[in-house]
């Protein structure tokens, strides 16, 4: 079967999200639309090397952060349209990948977790203290749109649309990569390293390829997030929430599957957007300790997300079947 | 002179690091398990601390034993409700179970506590030294010179005694140690226990020398990654140069390039560390 | 000389689990390797597959020095090897688990699947193709090792303990399964401790103890050696053997 013929739930789900905005219409619900693909692309960025790869990074927001800075620091600085910063988050996202997969992939998965976090933090904190940067203040975008370029939209709506298209792309990009090499390659890795070497698996590189994917899509993420909101600052771009939500999201629906991040997602931000609205100012702290609370018992008891424990608890025929 | 003031302050803080640290390394050492939460579990002896003073009164040693039970008692309760069952399994339960745990720990402290910065009432470590001419506050003083005497006593506690004797056995080889008749799951609850304690200890003594907040966990945990790194996986007398060498390169840094800077250097040293000597000073490889 | 150990030392600390170990193999001779427990060989398997560094000695496979390389390296240069305790990717199938392997030569992803097939058909797996590897039992997890080490098609094989735990008539395919390896030309250093499996299938045998090698030659002729004996046994040299 060589012909890519494709599946009926990708078809489904495409339809839905295209739709969404006609049905829900009204800038609530185009909100929670484009916050929930927003937080669909980053945590499937994140998938890729923390759920496919296993290798798990507790600071991803390193990478959003680049690229949620760089398109409103190329316009502070240059006046040039965000949009030209985006590659510019893309590299040093990957450097930034480069930098602290290397000497940490070659070590036991915890060095690597605990680098992600130090140098997320790091970052952060920096970011606060460099006024070039913004500081504390942070920066921001243009007010008005001096051409289509600048991607200032009065409503939601392109960006629900733009954000859908790279959602897209990622989840086609992260399929193909299922079906080939690298993506056997990940999944020996992260089931049995020593076995997966001694196979002829080339696991340092592998892992970078995985990591750098990830960064460059993560890096995208915050770029669109900053396109969105026109604002950024050190909180909002490489805060511990933003990693923690990716992290959260993937691993509800289910790491290392295509569709978990879209379902861990689709129940965590209107759940979010929820206890926002209920519990006012303070919900937001009542938010981290119910996610906490929830990465807890997905690490105890199920950490193969709900798609893992539908896998086991549903009727045979309904089960999901495997790439091969 | 400021400098040498300065010098001072860090060692003593770090002597702290190096007790709450070794109680991290402990863990790393015998179970190959971070515990991303550590940072958490120094803040709540923090609190710990706080609460024996405010709700039953009393010194120093009440609150000191007080913070110290309740973090035994946390480490062992954590290790047998959670750590037990993750430890064998693939590495995000590992990672996200202390992540996520910390999370929990973190905000629920917020939440209880508020993010506002609390202190110990004014107790008999009050006042400030002159030595020499550097002014050194009491309380810091005490609480640093204790660090280490407490460190030092975990060491001997687990080179010198049987119980300790057997914590080593099951971290150098766990089937070993079940043939001798020592039980893993005992000794591994043991050393959670001992690793709560040490941070419930550290939360006390910092508590009499410096304010905190629930954000406080945070930092403590990242600075305890980077004393365990520098001092090497599993050793406690590493952890005690390390913490010393951190706590005194923190404050030299605050000092020369600024307090906002004082973090920077620490988790850029621990980058730095990784890339140059993953090992640490005192660690196998 | 397709391969070519000498002086191999593997030490953890102050201990050496190898010792001076030499190893010497030529193209499409099959080698048993046979000694007590605890005498060194897996670890020895381990440093000729790259998996540990030595700390003395070298490894010179096919021309090329290996001795420094990475084990992804001496699986590229034609080395393959099973576990002593199996390695199965569990929570894939049967025939993605060999596909790893056959990803190796065979980059596509239809070549892979397709050459996959193939092995699994001379391994016998193949009505198991789309199981997963954890519903196998241990004689199934072995045959999956071999069957997915086979997919990289090596030029040698180091099968360690690949026989062991199986039942007589499992034992009798195995061992059919081996011979054919053989067959196609696949050089195998084999570590075992039954003895059928070592008589009927090697020209010749080492014998390994306290991390060298202390006798080989043919395997009728090793069983006999009193130093082989008293290794296996621990004691006296004065007994004889019919």
């Amino acid at each position: 079967m060589t012909k890519f013929s494709p599946p009926w739930s990708a078809l489904i789900i495409g339809a839905i999200l295209l739709i969404y905005p006609m049905v829900f219409s009204g800038a609530f619900y185009l909100d929670i639309g484009t916050t929930f693909l927003l937080a669909a692309i980053s945590a499937s960025a994140w998938n890729i090397v923390g759920g496919y790869a296993g290798q798990v990074s507790v600071g991803h927001s390193v990478f959003y952060g680049f690229g949620a800075y760089c398109p409103l620091l190329v316009f502070q600085l240059f006046g040039w349209p965000p949009l030209a910063g985006i590659p510019i988050g893309i590299g040093v996202s990957i450097v930034v990948a480069i930098l602290i997969g290397l000497p940490t992939f070659r070590l036991t998965g915890h060095y690597f977790s605990m680098a992600t976090i130090a140098v997320a933090e790091l970052i952060r904190i920096f970011t606060g203290t460099w006024d070039l940067v913004g500081a504390a203040i942070g920066l921001q975008g243009p007010a008005v749109a001096r051409g289509w370029w600048d991607l200032t939209f009065r409503g939601e709506l392109p960006y629900y649309y733009i954000f859908l298209g790279v959602l897209a792309v990622l989840l086609v990009i992260t399929a193909m990569m299922e079906r080939r090499r690298f993506g056997y390659y990940l999944r020996a890795i992260k089931t049995r390293e020593r076995a997966a070497q001694s196979l002829g698996v080339p696991v340092l590189h592998t892992k970078i390829k995985a990591l750098v994917l990830s960064a460059v899509f993560t890096s995208i993420a915050g770029s669109l997030y900053s396109l969105k909101t026109g604002f950024i600052d050190p909180e909002s771009g490489f805060g511990i929430l933003i990693s923690v939500q990716m992290v959260i999201i993937a691993a509800l629906g289910g790491a290392g599957t295509l569709y978990g991040p879209l379902l861990g997602a689709a129940i965590l931000i209107p759940l979010q957007t929820a206890t926002n609205t209920w519990f006012g100012g303070g919900g937001s702290g009542l938010t981290y300790i119910l996610y906490g609370g929830i990465i807890v018992i997905i690490a105890r008891f199920e950490p193969g997300g709900l798609l893992d424990l539908w896998d086991r608890l549903a009727p045979r025929k309904w089960r999901r079947s495997r790439a091969a | 002179m400021l400098l040498l003031q300065v010098i001072v302050g860090g060692l003593l803080l770090g002597a702290i690091y190096a007790l709450f640290s070794s109680g991290l390394t402990l863990i790393w050492g015998m179970m190959n398990f971070i515990n991303f939460a550590h940072g958490e579990f120094v803040m709540l002896g923090m609190y710990a601390a706080l609460l024996v003073v405010v709700y039953i009164g009393g010194g120093p040693a009440a609150f000191g034993f007080g913070a110290a039970m309740a973090l035994f008692i946390l480490g062992v309760v954590i290790y047998a409700g959670l750590i037990k069952h993750v430890m064998r399994g693939p590495m995000l339960s590992q990672i996200l179970s202390t992540f996520g745990l910390a999370l929990l720990l973190r905000y629920t402290a917020f939440w209880i506590f508020s993010a506002n910065f609390v202190s110990l009432p004014q107790t008999s470590l009050s006042g400030t030294l002159n030595i020499g001419g550097i002014l050194l506050p009491v309380a810091q003083l005490v609480a640093g010179i204790l660090a280490i005497a407490f460190t030092i006593g975990l060491h001997l506690l687990l080179t010198r005694t049987t119980v300790g004797s057997k914590l080593l056995a099951v971290s150098e080889d766990r089937n070993a140690a079940m043939l001798m008749g020592i039980r893993p799951d005992r000794m591994q609850a043991l050393a959670w226990g001992l690793s709560g304690c040490a941070a419930g200890i550290a939360g006390a003594l910092l508590a009499t020398a410096y304010p905190w907040s629930p954000s406080v966990g945070e930092t403590f945990g990242l600075t305890a990654f980077v004393v365990v790194a520098l001092g090497g996986f599993g050793s406690v007398p590493g952890a005690l140069y390390a913490g010393l060498i951190i706590g005194l390169i923190q404050a030299v840094s605050a000092y020369w390039f600024g307090p906002i800077y004082k973090d920077i250097v620490v988790y850029g040293l621990f980058v730095a560390l990784l890339w140059l000597r993953p090992q640490g000073l005192m660690g196998k490889a | 000389m397709l391969l070519e150990a000498k002086n191999v030392s593997k030490a953890f600390g102050s201990f050496r689990a190898v010792a001076g170990a030499d190893l010497s193999v030529e193209s499409g001779e099959i080698i048993g390797l046979i000694g007590p427990n605890g005498a060194g060989k897996s670890t020895f398997f381990n440093c000729i597959a790259g998996d540990m560094p030595v700390t003395t000695g070298t490894i010179v496979f096919d021309g090329h020095d290996l001795t420094r390389s990475a084990p992804e390296a001496h699986a590229l240069a034609g080395i393959g090897r099973t576990f002593q305790v199996p390695a199965t990717f569990e929570d894939m199938t049967v025939l993605d688990n060999v596909m790893v392997g056959a990803f190796l030569r065979h980059p596509h992803r239809n070549d892979a699947r397709d050459h996959a097939r193939q092995i699994l058909d001379l391994t016998g797996l193949a009505p198991l193709a789309n199981n997963w590897a954890r519903t196998l039992g241990t004689p199934g997890r072995k045959r999956l090792e071999i069957a997915r080490v086979l997919a990289t098609t090596p030029r040698l094989m180091l099968l360690d303990e690949s026989l062991a735990g199986l039942t007589p008539t499992e034992l009798i395919e195995a061992i059919a399964l081996v011979r054919k390896i053989h067959e196609t030309g696949v050089t195998i250093v084999i570590v075992e401790h039954i003895m059928e499996v070592i008589m009927t299938l090697t020209k010749r045998v080492l014998v390994f103890n306290q991390g060298h090698v202390i006798a080989s030659g043919k395997p009728e002729d090793v069983v006999k050696d009193e130093g082989v004996i008293e290794a296996y046994l621990g004691r006296g040299k004065h007994t004889k053997r019919g």
